[in-house]
């Protein structure tokens, strides 16, 4: 497999002979999965396929160069910038083309105007150190500090440390992206400066195209620079201590502090999420679910079993632990002020301080977002979405018992409710729901809960994150637009008619609901008989995944 | 009732797999190489200690070619695909296999989040390599033949205590026994006379092995097993044959072979091989801590220093493992899985701490995040390139912190750094540990 030879000879002048190549060993080193995100899921199986050549450019220029280059050959390409978003990130069609940038990591920082400027080869926590030693900090995206911080905000973006300014959208600030036909748009200040200040610009804001709430993951062209916001921190650097596995960051101890309380009740978690964000104090406030307080105890797999084991439905219904941060932005006082305001509230809701470790192992640097695959060795998210306080506590529940039903092959949770915090000040609330399961079990229960979610969902009128490109767009368009789906599909069209730019998103879910035979009970929604796919990629999927 | 019975056990069919931590079959890693989750954990330093956007990779390998399929993500997928036919052994194969040191900074960098074994599933790709005929590499065979021919893997036919001079002076019968190396014997013969002026200056009697030969780094390292046990046996008798308690090596190399992989090669635990495996700066920084070695002489200079990669990430003693994989991954009998913690990082950094006049920096990447040097495991001999690679940017690290001199311990990476610092014309001094010690000493 291989993709054509003058293409791949033309973007080989392009990148240079050392930053392409179309060996079959290389080509398999970027397969997908089998593990990590969705590992082992009938999606990945289904519809993922091993790339045809890959390349590394350095440059827009070489970024634009490629992709005109594709345009020219009908050749389809997919964005990469990690690889760890799961099967979402690899080709889904024979013979296509990894665009991997990591080679693109330019990276700069305004540390006066509280931004940085950065390309898709730079993750996290390059950036989060490269700020901390300017007083800032940038919000970590929950997926770890691994990932690339453009793919990242392109298509996700949330983080307990979204507690003070929570819409990833808001912290997109310029950025530069190159269509699927190859033009480059500026997009913000960037359009008519080289000052990326201003996420909006003049005119319409062009980042309603880059993403809603959730990103178009690759299929609508390749962003090569972003600048993101940063948030004003404390001044003293955390120190880094410890040796593997056991390594964490020191923090400043009167400046920032995780604490841990338990509380009476689940009401009494769910209103001191709101009474903080009222009171507008800390940095985070999040109820995690409560076998992550197993992970982060055990030191293998085995021992996570051996403390998980012993809960039971009713241990688990009545721990009730919320974990808050406090930084003491502006001074030691300052954050004196603001324990005192968390204790109050704590106290009123009958809450106890319990002993925390002075240190940060996850949220802000780290990414021990890894060790999800600890238990079970299989993991995805099935929701994560910012709403009302009112909807977000109310997704547990519904989350739960949906669950039930499959489990397994999902992990038995002992019913735990997943995951809400506070964004925005307390403005806003977020739900995330996680399921694990063994990827060595039949897993079809897996990929129907997924799309039964999506479903539920619909049915309670719920506003799930993952609509468009991570569910069948056929079903979360018409429910939530009604015409949402249309109006992808219709950006598609103008902006990437050959369908190029990472085939067939928006519409790989769909087709994997109608091309694998144990997702055709649960898709009853009404689908057209044929996808607006051009003739080119008509062939193109007959040829990967055989005819419908 | 438990959360399994609750939730209907009878459901779960996951299946019971047996496998060995043996490296002489890759089906044993299938759960590993199946479940890398593409994180990179092996590639980025842990994030943890990520020092900004410079000075943040891990991998030599992945340093040098930029593809995913250099790092241990990549080859994992690749091993993957060699267990079900679905790569074809090509020279470009070859170097993503080899153009590696087995450094096991991707080993400890997954398990600081997992439980997945990359660094055995690299060395058994090589044995299957091997098995299969395509590897090792012709330049390894040519090794190979040398140390069957000469006992040394330069094919040297000098005599290999040439490196002694009239100030070194081994006991006929000592506790510990010094076992030189090829690269001490014939190449850094400084280092030998360092490590003996050291000794002898704290009075730790040592002796020398008789008729000493190659430790068989590079055999076994290039997945030679066959080779690689022979010697290990020749060798393990000779220490037994000496009487000594404790085999000291100079070399990080020969103390992983002697430490942990002749136990792997044996199929028995470390505390079985009969005598203890210690490395200088263990035997140093005792007799420092029993002031028995006394470092007087200033030595002013501002140094760093490497933390070789066999005297940290790798050495975790070794333990035979067979076993069973069952629900939801779990195994049966429990595994203390090596997680790169018995690192000699305290002991090298006491050492030279206690050096009068030294100024010490630490580098950005340093214990366990160390970047390997690029000169180990028979990786330089067959790609020149990579190894000079990884040690060009290990010495942009050491010019960051303002340090004139790098120290560390292993006679490799003194070449390595020594000879890529003279290619690039660079104004650094490479020391060994020992060297640096012996400066001290009167
Ligand atoms: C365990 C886990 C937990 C997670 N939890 C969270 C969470 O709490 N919060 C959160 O925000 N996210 C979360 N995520 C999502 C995740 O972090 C992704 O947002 C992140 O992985 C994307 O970065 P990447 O480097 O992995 O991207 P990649 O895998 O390289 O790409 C992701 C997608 O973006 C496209 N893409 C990549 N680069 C570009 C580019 N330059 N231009 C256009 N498209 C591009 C790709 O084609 C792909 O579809 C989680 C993921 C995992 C696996
Ligand atoms: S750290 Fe481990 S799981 Fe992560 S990509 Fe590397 S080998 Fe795979
Ligand atoms: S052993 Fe070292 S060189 Fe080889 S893949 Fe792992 S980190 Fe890279």
């Amino acid at each position: 497999m291989s993709i054509n030879k003058y293409a791949y000879e033309a973007i080989k002048a392009v990148v240079g002979e050392a930053n392409i190549t179309d060996d079959p060993a290389d080509c398999m080193g970027y397969r997908s999965g089998p593990g990590g995100y969705e590992s082992g899921t009938g999606y990945e199986r289904v519809m993922t396929r091993l790339p045809g050549a890959i390349c590394m450019p350095r440059t827009t220029k070489d970024v634009q160069e490629i992709v005109k280059i594709c345009a020219r050959y009908d050749l389809a390409f997919v964005p990469y910038s990690t690889g760890f978003y799961g099967p979402r990130s690899h080709p889904h069609l024979d013979d296509e083309l990894i665009i991997d940038m990591k080679r693109m990591r330019d990276f700069e920082i305004d540390a006066e105007h509280f931004f940085i400027t950065v390309q898709p080869g730079v993750v996290y926590s390059q950036i989060q150190q490269e700020c901390f030693e300017h007083g800032a900090y940038v919000v970590v995206g929950g997926g770890g500090a691994q990932t690339s911080a453009v793919a990242n905000l392109l298509n996700d973006g949330w983080s307990p440390l979204s507690f003070r300014v929570g819409l990833p959208q808001r912290r997109i600030l310029g950025l530069e992206m190159v269509m699927p036909d190859g033009e480059i748009v500026k997009f913000g200040s960037l359009a008519d400066s080289d000052d990326p200040f201003w996420g909006e610009g003049i005119g319409p804001d062009l980042r309603g195209i880059l993403r809603g709430y959730t990103g178009l993951l690759g299929c609508l062209g390749i962003c090569t620079k972003m600048a993101i916001k940063t948030l004003p921190f404390q001044p003293v650097v955390p120190e880094m201590q410890g040796v593997s596995p056991d390594t964490s960051l020191k923090l400043p101890e009167k400046r920032v502090k995780w604490i841990n309380f338990t509380m009476p009740s689940l009401k009494s978690i769910e209103d001191a999420h709101i009474m903080l964000g009222n009171a507008e104090v800390g940095g985070a406030i999040t109820k995690v679910p409560t076998f992550w307080r197993a992970i982060a105890k055990a030191s293998c797999k085995e021992e996570f079993w051996d403390l998980w084991l012993k809960e039971t439905e009713e241990s688990v219904a009545n721990f009730f632990l919320v974990r808050v941060m406090i930084i003491g932005f502006t001074s030691e006082e300052q954050f004196d002020y603001d324990y005192n305001v968390l204790t109050d509230i704590i106290t009123e809701l009958g809450g106890k301080e319990r002993r925390t470790k002075p240190s940060d192992e996850s949220w802000f640097k780290n990414a021990d977002s890894a060790g999800m695959w600890l238990m079970t060795g299989s993991y995805v998210s099935v929701d994560y979405v910012m709403d009302s306080f009112d909807q977000a506590f109310k997704q547990g529940p519904n989350y739960r018992d949906l669950k039930d039903k499959y489990t397994p092959p999902l992990m038995p949770d002992c019913k735990d409710l997943g995951w809400f915090q506070s964004c925005e000040m307390g403005h806003l609330g977020y739900y995330e729901y996680l399921i694990y399961w063994d990827q060595r079990e039949d897993t079809n229960g897996m990929d129907q809960f997924y799309v039964d979610s999506a479903k539920m969902n619909v049915r309670n009128g719920a506003y799930p994150a993952l609509l468009s490109s991570h569910q069948p767009l056929y079903l979360t368009g018409p429910a939530y637009g009604p015409n949402y789906h249309n109006w992808i599909l219709g950006l598609k069209k103008i902006f990437d008619p050959k369908w190029l730019s990472h085939p067939p998103l928006p519409l790989a879910h769909d087709e994997f609901c109608r091309r694998a035979a144990w997702m055709h009970d649960i898709a009853d929604w009404p689908v057209p008989d044929e996808f607006p796919y051009p003739d080119s990629l008509k062939k193109k999927m007959a040829a990967a995944h055989g005819d419908i | 009732m438990s959360v399994i019975d609750k939730n209907h056990t009878d459901r779960y069919d996951t299946p019971e797999e047996p496998f060995a931590l043996d490296i002489n079959d890759l089906g044993n890693f299938r759960y590993d190489m199946q479940h890398c989750i593409k994180c990179k954990g092996c590639y980025w330093v842990d994030h943890t200690y990520m020092p900004g956007v410079h000075h943040s990779v891990r991998c030599p390998s992945n340093l040098w070619k930029e593809f995913d399929s250099y790092c241990a993500a990549g080859k994992m997928r690749i091993g993957l695909g060699m267990l079900d036919g679905k790569v074809e052994w090509s020279d470009h194969l070859l170097e993503i296999i080899y153009a590696c040191t087995l450094c096991g900074a991707c080993d400890v960098g997954c398990k600081r989040n997992l439980d997945l074994e990359v660094d055995l599933t690299l060395e058994a790709m090589r044995v299957r390599a091997v098995k299969e005929g395509a590897g090792p590499l012709p330049v390894h065979k040519d090794i190979i033949k040398k140390i069957e021919k000469t006992g040394n893997c330069y094919g040297a036919s000098a005599d290999r205590n040439g490196w002694m001079d009239a100030d070194v002076n081994p006991a006929e019968k000592a506790d510990i026994i010094y076992f030189v190396g090829c690269s001490s014997s014939y190449v850094n013969q400084s280092v030998p006379k360092a490590i003996t002026k050291v000794l002898q200056s704290a009075d730790v009697p040592y002796m020398l092995m008789k008729d000493e030969t190659c430790c068989g780094n590079i055999p076994f390292s290039v997945g030679d097993l066959d080779t690689a046990k022979k010697i290990a046996e020749a060798n393990i008798a000779k220490v037994k044959e000496s009487g000594a308690r404790v085999l000291m090596t100079g070399c990080a190399e020969c103390y992983r072979m002697w430490k942990v992989d002749y136990p792997k090669l044996l199929g028995i635990r470390t505390d079985e091989l009969g005598f203890e495996v210690k490395h200088f700066i263990e035997v140093a920084d005792e007799a420092l801590a029993e002031g028995k070695l006394k470092l007087t002489e200033p030595v002013n200079r501002r140094i760093t220093y490497h933390d070789s990669c066999n005297v940290s990430k790798t050495c975790d003693p070794w333990e035979p493992y067979e076993g069973k994989r069952g629900w939801m991954g779990c195994i049966e009998p429990r595994l203390d899985r090596r997680r790169g913690k018995s690192g000699l990082y305290d002991q090298s950094r006491e050492l030279i701490n206690a050096v009068p006049g030294i100024d010490f920096a630490e580098m950005p990447r340093k214990k366990e995040n160390a970047l390997c040097c690029g000169g180990g495991r028979g990786a330089k001999q067959a790609f020149p390139e990579m190894a000079e690679n990884a040690a060009r940017d290990r010495i942009e690290e050491v010019k960051f912190v303002g340090a004139g001199t790098v120290v560390s311990a292993c006679p490799w990476c003194l070449s390595n750094f020594s000879e890529t610092a003279a290619r690039d014309g660079e104004k650094i001094d490479v020391l060994d540990i020992a060297e640096l010690l012996a400066m001290a000493v009167k």
